[in-house]
């Protein structure tokens, strides 16, 4: 699917992270792995340091926070907000959704449209594709687009296969609407015949929550989970990865007619460092124009990992000035969204654990 | 047409937990045969012969030698 809209333009960002530091290398000492096969999986996958929520902090307080942040930081009367699109697949209730709960947390007008979607890796850019749309054609003036999720709290602690990939974090940004005119081009794709491999399969309606879905089960790896955790083939997920992701890049730019010289950062959901910089060697970028930190130092934040590449890595070219940008979420469903534009400046608040020491 | 002992050599430079390997090494038996040895295997799969493998086949391998098979004949 593709989509072309102007008229609309990113004014702010913020992200608040876990307040809890987890060490790759010292979480698998304490569990009797041994340190060549830590540092290992270390090296090629750029496992280091990931950011945790503590057990009563969820999707909604990180993305509390980071709004509270973000609408202080540019003194954002409240009234003046529209819309609020709230990103998750890890949302405090399956009824009422997150963008009501922190409407009412925020203290914002009835007259606010609030609602959830359900996408995870790659929802950032799908949110800012319903945020540019309200924009530039329903005539709203600001929306307040959240996206985020707590991953590490579905893994099971002994699946050493994706217990250590997943931070946990929560984003904030302001779309409003703007006559500049510039095209920002959008695609998405979708292979749900593939969605079995990433997938939660019981708490929802079709399998609800049972003795039967607390019994553990162990792959050949001797990784354990039970159906109540995130389970994950990788390969299959990898596959997936290599066969759209650099196609989409590619598509994205040539429908906004960018050529790689002129594209000044590859922004990707940070999935692993390994991930990263096969797409980024696949479809052609140097390597240093697409930025590859944020695993390393939060962990796979899912639909908030885009954002976090915008402040982190990012952060100070574009908040003094515009970047051509093409970037591209991809993971659960199996889906992946992207984009290509100019954006910037962005006023952009630091990224912080929540809740602060 | 590339001999199987020239694919494991390419395989074994991008994947060190095939370095004593042979065709007829079991994967299982492999010490560093893990979930990260499957992924070095599909990109090393994909950027030398453009080929997508997936679980179910990596998963139907049994040797070396299975997975080498895996290589279109020219």
């Amino acid at each position: 699917m593709k989509s072309v809209i102007k008229n609309f333009k990113i004014s702010a960002m913020a992200l608040s992270t876990g307040s809890i530091t987890k060490s790759y290398i010292e979480d698998g000492l304490a569990r009797d792995i041994p340190r060549a096969k830590l540092e290992r999986m270390s090296k090629t996958i750029g496992l280091n340091i990931r950011k945790t929520v503590t057990n009563n902090i969820t999707t909604l307080d990180l993305c509390e926070d980071a709004s509270r942040r973000l609408l202080k930081s540019q003194d954002v009367d409240i009234a003046s907000l529209d819309a609020i699109i709230f990103v998750t697949q890890t949302p405090d209730f399956s009824q009422p959704n997150n963008a009501s709960l922190l409407h009412g947390r925020l203290g914002l007008n009835e007259d606010v449209m609030a609602y959830d979607i359900s996408v995870g890796c790659s929802g950032w850019v799908y949110g800012l594709h319903q945020a540019a749309m309200l924009c530039a054609h329903s005539g709203l003036g600001r929306v307040l687009l959240c996206a985020g999720d707590t991953l590490s709290q579905l893994t099971h602690p002994q699946d050493q296969s994706i217990d250590p990939i997943f931070g946990d974090a929560g984003s904030a940004t302001l779309v409003e609407r703007s006559g500049d005119g510039k095209d920002v081009y959008f695609m998405f794709g979708t292979v749900g015949g593939m969605s079995s491999a990433i997938k939660v399969p019981a708490g929802g309606a079709r399998e609800p929550f049972s003795l039967k879905t607390k019994n553990e089960t162990k792959d050949e790896f001797g990784n354990i989970n039970t159906p109540e955790n995130l389970q994950m083939n990788g390969a299959d997920v990898f596959n997936f990865t290599l066969r759209e992701v650099p196609q989409a890049i590619r598509s994205v730019m040539a429908l906004a007619n960018y050529p790689i010289s002129e594209v000044d950062a590859l922004v990707l959901h940070q999935a692993n460092k390994f991930v990263v910089q096969t797409i980024a060697q696949n479809t052609g970028f140097d390597l240093k124009n697409v930025p590859n930190t944020v695993f390393e130092k939060y962990g796979n934040q899912s639909s908030a990992s885009i954002p976090c590449v915008l402040i982190d890595s990012l952060g100070s070219q574009l908040s003094n000035k515009p970047m051509k940008v093409v970037a591209c979420g991809y993971g659960v469903g199996l889906s992946w969204a992207a984009f290509a534009g100019e954006i910037g400046p962005i006023a952009l608040c630091p990224v912080q654990p929540y809740p602060r020491p | 047409m590339i001999k199987q002992t020239e694919s494991l050599v390419r395989l074994q430079k991008d994947v060190d937990c095939f370095l004593s390997a042979t065709l007829d090494t079991p994967l299982a038996t492999l010490p560093q045969w893990d979930s990260l040895a499957v992924l070095l295997v599909i990109s090393h799969y994909e950027a030398n012969y453009k080929i997508q493998l997936n679980s179910r086949q990596i998963h139907e391998c049994k040797t070396v030698r299975d997975l080498l098979n895996l290589i279109p004949t020219q």
